[in-house]
């Protein structure tokens, strides 16, 4: 027994020496394929973005060197900071309603006893199917700024006159805001039922014998539980919302104006429309910053949000 | 008894308002397909009604007899099935292997390289439009599913995904036990990790499955021969710039959605049977 | 440029390389731009030069040509990529030609026609069209323009009659004969019908704009379009019509412009030739369209070029063929089969063309309305950074139109926008 345990050990010491080695070699090699498939892919269109940035460039002519001048020229115009702006407010919009109510569609699709719950999943999830074509289509006829539209026909009921929701400030949001919603809200119910569905009963059952009632239970077991999957959704929200770009391009048919435009657009507009790839490319830098900067942001936020209930539970 | 009785009418109420939520969630989300499936009936000024046609016409057939006489409807299904289904099994397989990597293994800049892949999501990547087709044109590419499944496989966001699912669902032990047994770490991969995490595999099939088949940003710019054109590409092609016919172009869309909805539904069976297998295992 | 490209070249190989999956592929690529027996044709919308192809390729079986037809916005994309990575391109490209101007800097990427024998058929085609295809000095031809767009007026009959006005085509066009009393004619639909006189601001600007000598830009492709006294004017103009109440708001290819369009919502549309297929498509049972010229000229309003790129080792066989496909001969029948407006005056003079009737339009000769049309076109320097300088003004209209902007304010606001723009060119 003992001269047994003592080989036990020694052979773990040998083999965890080696098995350094060899999870680091492993882990490298697993990891590898994404690299190199992103160097070739991925770096030099990102480095060649971060080049134009500082030249004046019409994608066909010479390109000239222009220095800092592209950033001067886009923090100089006032649509540049309204785009920003637009984003943010389109983001939240769209986003924080989402969330809430994907979770609670989960939530509800997570109830035990629930009948026809494939077919509820199914039906929710199927707005995430649809091709581009079929939203714009839709929406421009729900968001349409004639009186017959169907909003407006229903504020109409209220007596209120139509809004022209394209040259509205508020109209324009609220309709590219309703798109990323509707077409988003399916995705995010699934990905918190799978995660409340990973989520083992035997937790609920102990809490229910400890007399917890369900709003305690959502509190102390599926939120901190969820935590993965919030802190995943909110992270892609994030950066999902700060990429905005078909929605109001869709909406605009075109003319992007100032109540809709968002930074993705807006450097969509001058690379594409216009061929000032300068321009765009320096937007697209102060783009990866502020993406950076929400992300850290709300990575620590939810990090903290998370340990403090998951110490509660 | 005494304390249950009073509870009960509590829960039918409950009840009701879970299924009246759902039943809304429900007709919100599906409203438009039908839309889309009564306008894919009717000829092109019938869009144009106030109110809108809510119920189906006349012209079912005609409009799909025009797609099919603009495009070539059925090669270019196949071809988005091809690039659909390599883009998916290939980085669902690249994805797992990393997010293990990532979530198990200890490596000297483990975390770094994760930061490193969190990073490139966060890059707009409308402006590397040029420069990539110029990368796919130099490799021969041009004009050949490749160009579209080899990029496909770069993932950030399913690693992150598999990380985050692999740690949560893999107990370290059951790794350490396996290589107590001697398992590489491949093996460990192989007959530990993927058995384990089917539904995230479901899931992210999904994802990765729909985003392929949809997506045409990329696809648009490098199949420039027809004969390679995917189905959003090729549907593209019923737009005519000075003459919309909405009829015919949302006939072509309604189709190409149904075998989503299809792979969907057959996908969903397995993805919820491997939810709720996941759920007992663990 | 061509420096940073080869340099990626050498980085691109290597990370192909690197990557172990290049070399072997790359040599037998299937790409279309490389086969030299097809002539690769990118074209965009229906033009029926699918059939052309065939019927040409009968006629000449030893050329083969395989057209690939795209949307229109993605066509230009497709091929401004292919030119700006400097590979890709197909043999024969179209281009339209409110799109040829981004390509002029490119002109080292294209065929010179004038080297192929386009000289000699100049004087098939109008000049103001062959203008616009060839380059300031006129040493460069770009592409031979295929169909034009000229504009005229297309008016419903019974709002006409209820404002009290003739419904005969020339008559009509006899007592708005100026935009004095086109104004008039506004006025009178508004009060007797109370129906905007135009379906929105766009089109009714668009129109005055087309008959000024220069536009945005003058030929050395400085902006000139705060000084320039015809573009205020077309604005004054628009915004008077706005005051009167005389502008709809139905911005263009939306589902409302189309109902509009079938229930005769306002009096008149200034659209282009082929603006007809698109009333006949959304006002199917419609009796009441009727065309006729325009107060004071007319406009152009679409149209194209066929190129050929610098790359293609078939350039003598594709110019062939493009100089068959839009020769007067050819342009008549694209005229009859698909309703593409010819942009050879010789086809305007053809017994088909002079008899042509269009029972939809009231039994009219339609064509002839919009040849005198095309006749009338003024050869305007255009300049790439044309729509931007279009969509800013479009902006400040349509505020003055639905948010009740103020017209100067708006005009300013919309110069400075444009100034601040054009910094990044």
């Amino acid at each position: 027994m003992v001269s047994n345990s003592e080989k036990y050990t020694e052979k773990k010491v040998k083999r965890s020496m080696s098995q350094e080695k060899r999870n680091s070699i492993a882990g490298y090699l697993f990891v590898s394929p994404f690299f190199i498939l992103f160097a070739i892919f991925g770096l030099f269109p990102m480095l060649f973005s971060f080049y134009l940035a500082f030249f004046k460039w019409n994608g066909l002519g010479e390109m000239t060197f222009n220095g800092i001048n592209n950033f001067t020229i886009i923090f100089n115009d006032p649509i540049f900071w309204k785009s920003i702006y637009n984003t943010v407010v389109i983001g939240l919009l769209g986003t924080v309603p989402q969330l809430i109510v994907a979770f609670l569609l989960a939530y509800a699709l997570n109830a035990q006893a629930l009948r026809f719950k494939n077919t509820f999943r199914v039906a929710i999830f199927m707005p995430y199917v649809t091709s581009i074509v079929a939203v714009a289509i839709l929406f421009s006829i729900i968001f349409n700024s004639q009186s017959f539209g169907l909003v407006n026909s229903i504020l109409g009921v209220f007596g209120v006159d139509p809004i022209v929701f394209t040259q509205s400030e508020w109209g324009a949001k609220i309709a590219i805001a309703t798109m990323i919603f509707w077409r988003w809200v399916g995705y995010n119910t699934i990905i918190y039922l799978a995660g409340m569905q990973s989520i083992s009963s035997d937790l609920y059952e102990a809490a229910k014998i400890d007399g917890a009632t369900l709003s305690q239970q959502l509190r102390y077991i599926t939120l901190p539980m969820l935590k993965p999957f919030i802190l995943f959704t909110v992270f892609m929200g994030t950066i999902g919302s700060l990429q905005i770009f078909t929605e109001p391009l869709i909406f605009f048919g075109g003319n992007l104006r100032e109540e809709g435009i968002t930074v993705v657009a807006y450097l969509y507009r001058d690379a594409f429309e216009n061929n000032f790839f300068g321009t765009a490319s320096a937007t697209a830098i102060v783009l990866f910053g502020i993406i950076m900067i929400f992300s850290v942001l709300n990575l620590l936020i939810t990090n903290r949000l998370g340990r403090g209930k998951a110490r509660k539970a | 008894m005494k304390a249950i009785t009073p509870t009960q009418p509590k829960q039918l109420s409950r009840k009701a308002i879970l299924y009246s939520l759902l039943t809304f969630a429900g007709l919100v989300s599906l409203f438009p397909f039908y839309w889309m499936f009564v306008m894919a009936t009717q000829p092109n000024h019938v869009i144009n009604q106030t109110p809108p046609a809510l119920l189906p016409g006349s012209e079912l057939v005609t409009n799909f007899t025009n797609v099919l006489g603009t495009i070539d409807f059925f090669g270019a299904m196949m071809n988005s099935l091809i690039v659909s289904v390599s883009v998916t099994v290939g980085s669902l397989f690249l994805c797992s292997l990393a997010g293990f990597a990532f979530a198990k293994l200890q490596f000297k800049g483990r975390d770094a390289l994760f930061v490193l892949i969190l990073i490139t999501m966060m890059i707009p990547p409308q402006l590397g439009l040029i420069p990539s087709y110029y990368i796919i044109s130099q490799l021969g590419w041009l004009s050949d599913l490749k160009a579209i499944i080899v990029p496909g496989l770069i993932n950030a966001f399913g690693i992150f995904w598999m990380r985050q699912y692999i740690k949560e669902a893999i107990p370290d032990e059951l790794i350490e036990a396996a290589r107590l047994d001697g398992c590489s770490n491949f093996r460990i991969y192989w007959n530990v990790v993927t058995p384990a995490i089917l539904p995230a595999f479901a899931t992210l099939g999904i994802i990765v499955f729909m985003n392929v088949w949809n997506d045409f940003l990329w696809p648009l710019v490098v199949l420039q021969d027809q004969s390679t054109h995917t189905l959003q590409v090729a549907l593209r092609a019923l737009s005519d710039s000075y003459n919309r016919d909405y009829g015919m172009i949302l006939s072509g869309t309604f189709w190409a959605t149904v075998p989503l909805i299809i792979v969907f539904l057959l996908f969903n069976k397995a993805f919820i049977s491997s939810l709720t297998q996941g759920a007992v295992k663990s | 440029m061509k420096k940073l490209w080869k340099t990626s070249i050498l980085a691109g190989s290597a990370m192909a390389i690197l990557a172990g999956c290049s070399s072997d592929e790359s040599g037998s690529g299937s790409g279309s731009g490389g086969g030299s027996e097809t002539i690769d044709m990118w074209v965009f919308g229906t033009t029926g030069y699918e059939e052309l192809a065939e019927k040409y390729m009968e006629e000449n079986p030893d050329v083969k040509i395989n057209v690939q037809s795209t949307e229109m916005g993605d066509h230009h994309n497709n091929l401004f990529t292919a030119l700006s990575a400097g590979q890709g391109a197909p043999d024969i490209a179209m281009i339209e030609v409110g799109e040829i101007e981004r390509y002029r800097e490119a002109q080292d990427r294209f065929a010179n026609l004038y080297d192929l024998g386009a000289k000699d058929v100049q004087g098939d085609y109008l000049e103001w069209v062959w203008n616009v295809g060839q380059s300031a000095d006129g040493e460069f031809m770009f592409g031979l323009p295929t169909d034009i767009g000229p504009t005229a007026m297309y008016y419903r009959k019974d709002v006409v009659e209820e404002a009290g006005y003739p419904t005969d085509p020339a008559e009509l066009a006899a007592s708005l004969n100026t935009w004095e009393a086109y104004s008039q004619f506004a006025k009178d639909v508004a009060e007797k019908t109370g129906k905007p006189v135009v379906d929105n601001a766009e089109l009714i600007f668009n129109a005055k704009r087309d008959q000024a000598d220069e536009h945005y830009f003058n030929r050395d492709n400085e902006l000139i379009v705060e000084d320039n006294a015809a573009i205020r004017e077309a604005y004054d103009y628009t915004v008077s019509l706005i005051e009167e109440g005389a502008v709809g708001n139905m911005p263009l290819w939306t589902p409302e412009w189309g109902q509009g369009m079938a229930e005769g919502s306002y009096a008149t549309l200034l659209g282009p030739a082929w603006m007809q297929g698109v009333v006949k498509g959304n006002a199917p049972d419609s009796d009441q369209w009727m065309i006729t010229t325009m107060p004071e000229g007319a406009g152009n309003w679409g149209g194209s070029y066929l190129t050929i790129s610098e790359e293609s080792d078939q350039q003598e066989e594709a110019y062939a063929f493009i100089e068959w496909l839009v020769s007067p001969e050819t342009q008549l029948e694209s005229f009859k089969d698909m309703g593409l407006f010819p942009s050879t005056p010789a086809t305007y003079e053809q017994d088909e063309f002079i008899n042509y009737t269009d029972d939809y339009f009231g039994g009219i000769n339609t064509a002839a309305v919009f040849a005198e049309a095309a006749e009338q076109v003024k050869d305007v320097y255009k300049g790439r950074n044309y729509l931007l300088v279009q969509g800013e003004i479009m902006t400040a209209l349509n505020n003055v139109l639905s948010s009740g902007g103020d017209p100067d304010k708006e005009w300013d606001d919309a110069m400075e926008r444009i100034k601040q723009r054009l910094e990044r060119e």
